[in-house]
């Protein structure tokens, strides 16, 4: 038996948002310490992984495993019907057909309670080691997306360029090229505006835009994005949720002649 | 039917019918009681003292009714009966000399017609002869000369008159002598001893058989065990002729058995050369337009003469001791016939047997061939269809679930870039 109740549904409709163009169709592996969930898009490049803790929700109830198959697109419809300043309740029965959604306006003078039918998904299960980046770049995560959607305009890749002078996003396409440096600055007004860089190492990555701009849609849930970079291993970016709950994002590096 | 509980309450019926319509109907129908007279035809030549008695079936010792006439020998009675979709009476008439018949004129229920035909007594005692109990141990049964006394006391006596009739001098005569020509006899005093030779037996019958497939087998029986066994599969034969006549010539030589011979012969191969003498002639009719190919329907394998004549003679001894010899000396008896070291030469036939089984099972594998090709491909392709149309379906349904971003990303380019479990190991 299942039950989560979310002070905000609107949480639970920005990671869907953010991971449905990704993935179709994934498991949400509930447990005591809460609802993670792990998948990868169709090719494989890019995985997607998120943990809700049990500490974001009062009060999380989960006496036994339970993996809620679920379809994206269509739990993005359901949860379209939830404003996002509703309290939203996840239940499940143990061994369940359905997934309960149970959203409460904030006046308590609505309730509306949903179904979601579920969906046996066979997926594997990769484990991610807890990595030393060579570079880690906090910075606002809109600033993080105008880049990325202003390089996917002339090309399909980004090259990722971190050195002790800053890091530099830069791109060759067939009209041109263009490039965005950044450097490290604190801002004690708005400390959301911050950017910030810790190196170890001088990398050079070069990433598919396409999916850098598919991981900007999880903009919405977090003022700041982590990235991290070290040559030869996946791009993380992270996305941090109240707490210790997060959503991150891998994507394999482009290795090779192209480009 | 007609004797058991329907008759009472009929007669009643009938008596009140005629006490109440007396006035409308001048005929009553009298009800019959006891069974309804059988038709026999009896053998001209049987003497009055001629009676019919009940002995043991010589295949399966159950009672059944023969003829024995004391001057002319013993009869079993032949049942023809009507098919039983086709009902048919007799209408018996009384005759009007004979006051010793006691048979009203009327029509029978029944349309059977029994004949007495003439039958070898030997048959009737050979059970006794090759009895069982003799050739339970080893196989060569051990049989002890004795007398045609003791010989006959071994057959059933239960409901049998056979004690009766051997009190006819004649008739004791009749069945000493037969015994005595399947027997090694030994005169002890003024007896004398029998025991049963084998091979004598199989003589006997070899006879018997040879004259009744000389003359000819009965149709149905030639139809059947003769023409069905070695009529050989159909084939259709492309012939190019260059010159119509020669071929057909050529043809009527070597497949049809030689006129004469088959004048002389039986259904069988009469039929055979009527149908090849037929496409002979198409042949001769074509043959004229000039040349072309010629299609004929072949008989793949013809039987010979000496073939047929062998499986008429084999038939004809399988049916005698189908008929009046028990299965255990049947058996004995068959195999000693077809034997290696048989009386009958019958390896012409056995090669043709066997040639002919071998083209059948040919023909038959080709036409299964033929047929399962033909819908396994039928089968496939449904299969296919559907399996096409399942998987159109379910693309249909899986990309109405998926957004179009995740479309979309499909297209992107991710050459270069390793699959991610490359780099993280699976769980």
């Amino acid at each position: 038996m299942l039950e989560a109740r979310l002070e905000q549904a609107s949480i639970l409709k920005k990671v869907v948002d953010a991971i449905k163009d990704l993935v179709q169709d994934c498991n949400f592996d509930c447990n005591d310490s809460g609802i993670a969930l792990q998948a990868m898009d169709n090719s494989h490049v890019a995985l997607v992984s998120m943990m809700l803790k049990a500490e974001g929700f009062s009060p999380y109830r989960c006496d036994r495993n339970i993996a809620l198959g679920v379809n994206l697109t269509s739990l993005t419809k359901v949860l379209r019907a939830a404003q996002g300043d509703d309290i939203l309740t996840i239940k499940a029965e143990d061994a369940p057909d359905v997934m309960n959604l149970l959203f409460e306006s904030s006046g308590e003078d609505r309730i509306s309670e949903y179904d979601l039918k579920l969906m046996d998904i066979d997926q594997e299960h990769l484990g991610i080691p807890e990595t030393e980046y060579a570079a880690t770049i906090t910075m606002p995560s809109a600033e993080f997306r105008r880049i990325c959607t202003d390089l996917a305009a002339m090309s399909e890749s980004v090259g990722i360029e971190a050195s002790k002078d800053g890091v530099k996003f830069s791109c060759n396409g067939d009209i041109g090229n263009g490039s965005v440096t950044l450097r490290s600055h604190t801002s004690i007004e708005k400390p959301e505006n911050n950017v910030d860089i810790e190196l170890t190492e001088p990398v050079s990555l070069t990433f598919s835009l396409k999916y850098l701009v598919n991981f900007c849609k999880a903009a919405a849930l977090s003022t700041q994005v982590k990235i991290c970079l070290s040559s030869e291993v996946p791009l993380l970016v992270e996305y941090n949720l109240s707490g210790s709950s997060y959503l991150r994002f891998y994507l394999a590096p482009k290795i090779g002649d192209d480009e | 039917m007609a004797r058991t509980r329907s008759t009472k309450p009929s007669t009643a019926a009938a008596a009140e019918d005629s006490g109440s319509s007396k006035s409308k109907s001048t005929i009553t129908l009298v009800p019959h009681t006891g069974e309804p007279p059988k038709v026999f035809i009896l053998p001209s030549k049987a003497t009055p003292e001629a009676r019919i008695v009940t002995l043991p079936n010589p295949r399966s010792s159950q009672p059944s009714r023969y003829l024995v006439c004391p001057e002319t020998g013993i009869y079993e009675f032949a049942k023809v009966a009507a098919p039983k979709n086709e009902p048919r009476s007799w209408l018996i008439e009384a005759a009007p000399a004979s006051n010793a018949a006691k048979v009203d004129t009327q029509v029978t229920m029944g349309s059977d017609l029994f004949v007495a035909t003439a039958m070898d007594p030997l048959f009737l005692v050979l059970p006794a002869l090759a009895d069982a109990k003799a050739s339970k141990g080893s196989d060569e049964p051990k049989r002890l000369f004795l007398s045609s006394e003791d010989h006959l006391d071994k057959l059933p006596q239960e409901s049998s008159h056979l004690s009766e009739i051997l009190r006819w001098d004649t008739t004791r005569q009749l069945i000493e002598s037969r015994m005595g020509a399947v027997c090694d006899t030994v005169e002890a005093g003024d007896e004398r001893m029998f025991r049963l030779n084998e091979k004598k037996l199989l003589e006997v019958i070899l006879q018997k058989a040879k004259r009744m497939s000389d003359g000819g087998l009965p149709p149905s029986m030639e139809d059947k065990f003769v023409k069905k066994v070695l009529e050989a599969p159909l084939m259709h034969r492309v012939v190019r002729a260059a010159d119509g006549q020669v071929t057909s010539s050529a043809d009527s030589g070597t497949s049809t058995p030689k006129p004469d011979s088959a004048t002389s012969q039986s259904t069988a191969s009469t039929a055979e050369t009527d149908a090849s003498s037929v496409s002979q002639t198409s042949t001769a009719a074509t043959s004229v337009a000039g040349e072309q190919a010629e299609e004929s329907i072949v008989s793949a394998l013809e039987a010979s003469p000496e073939i047929v004549k062998q499986q008429r003679l084999k038939t004809a001894f399988g049916f005698i001791c189908a008929s009046y010899v028990t299965p255990g000396l049947a058996d004995n008896l068959q195999r000693s016939l077809t034997g290696a070291s048989g009386l009958v030469d019958f390896s012409l036939l056995n090669d043709y047997l066997a040639s002919l089984e071998k083209l059948r099972s040919e023909t038959l594998a080709v036409r299964a061939q033929d047929y399962s090709r033909k819908r396994n491909l039928d089968e496939e392709e449904d299969e296919a269809r559907m399996e096409k149309k399942r998987k159109l379906e379910e693309e249909k349904k899986k990309k109405a679930s998926e957004s179009r971003a995740v479309r979309e990303l499909k297209k992107v380019n991710t050459s270069g870039m390793k699959k991610l479990s490359h780099f993280f190991q699976k769980k």
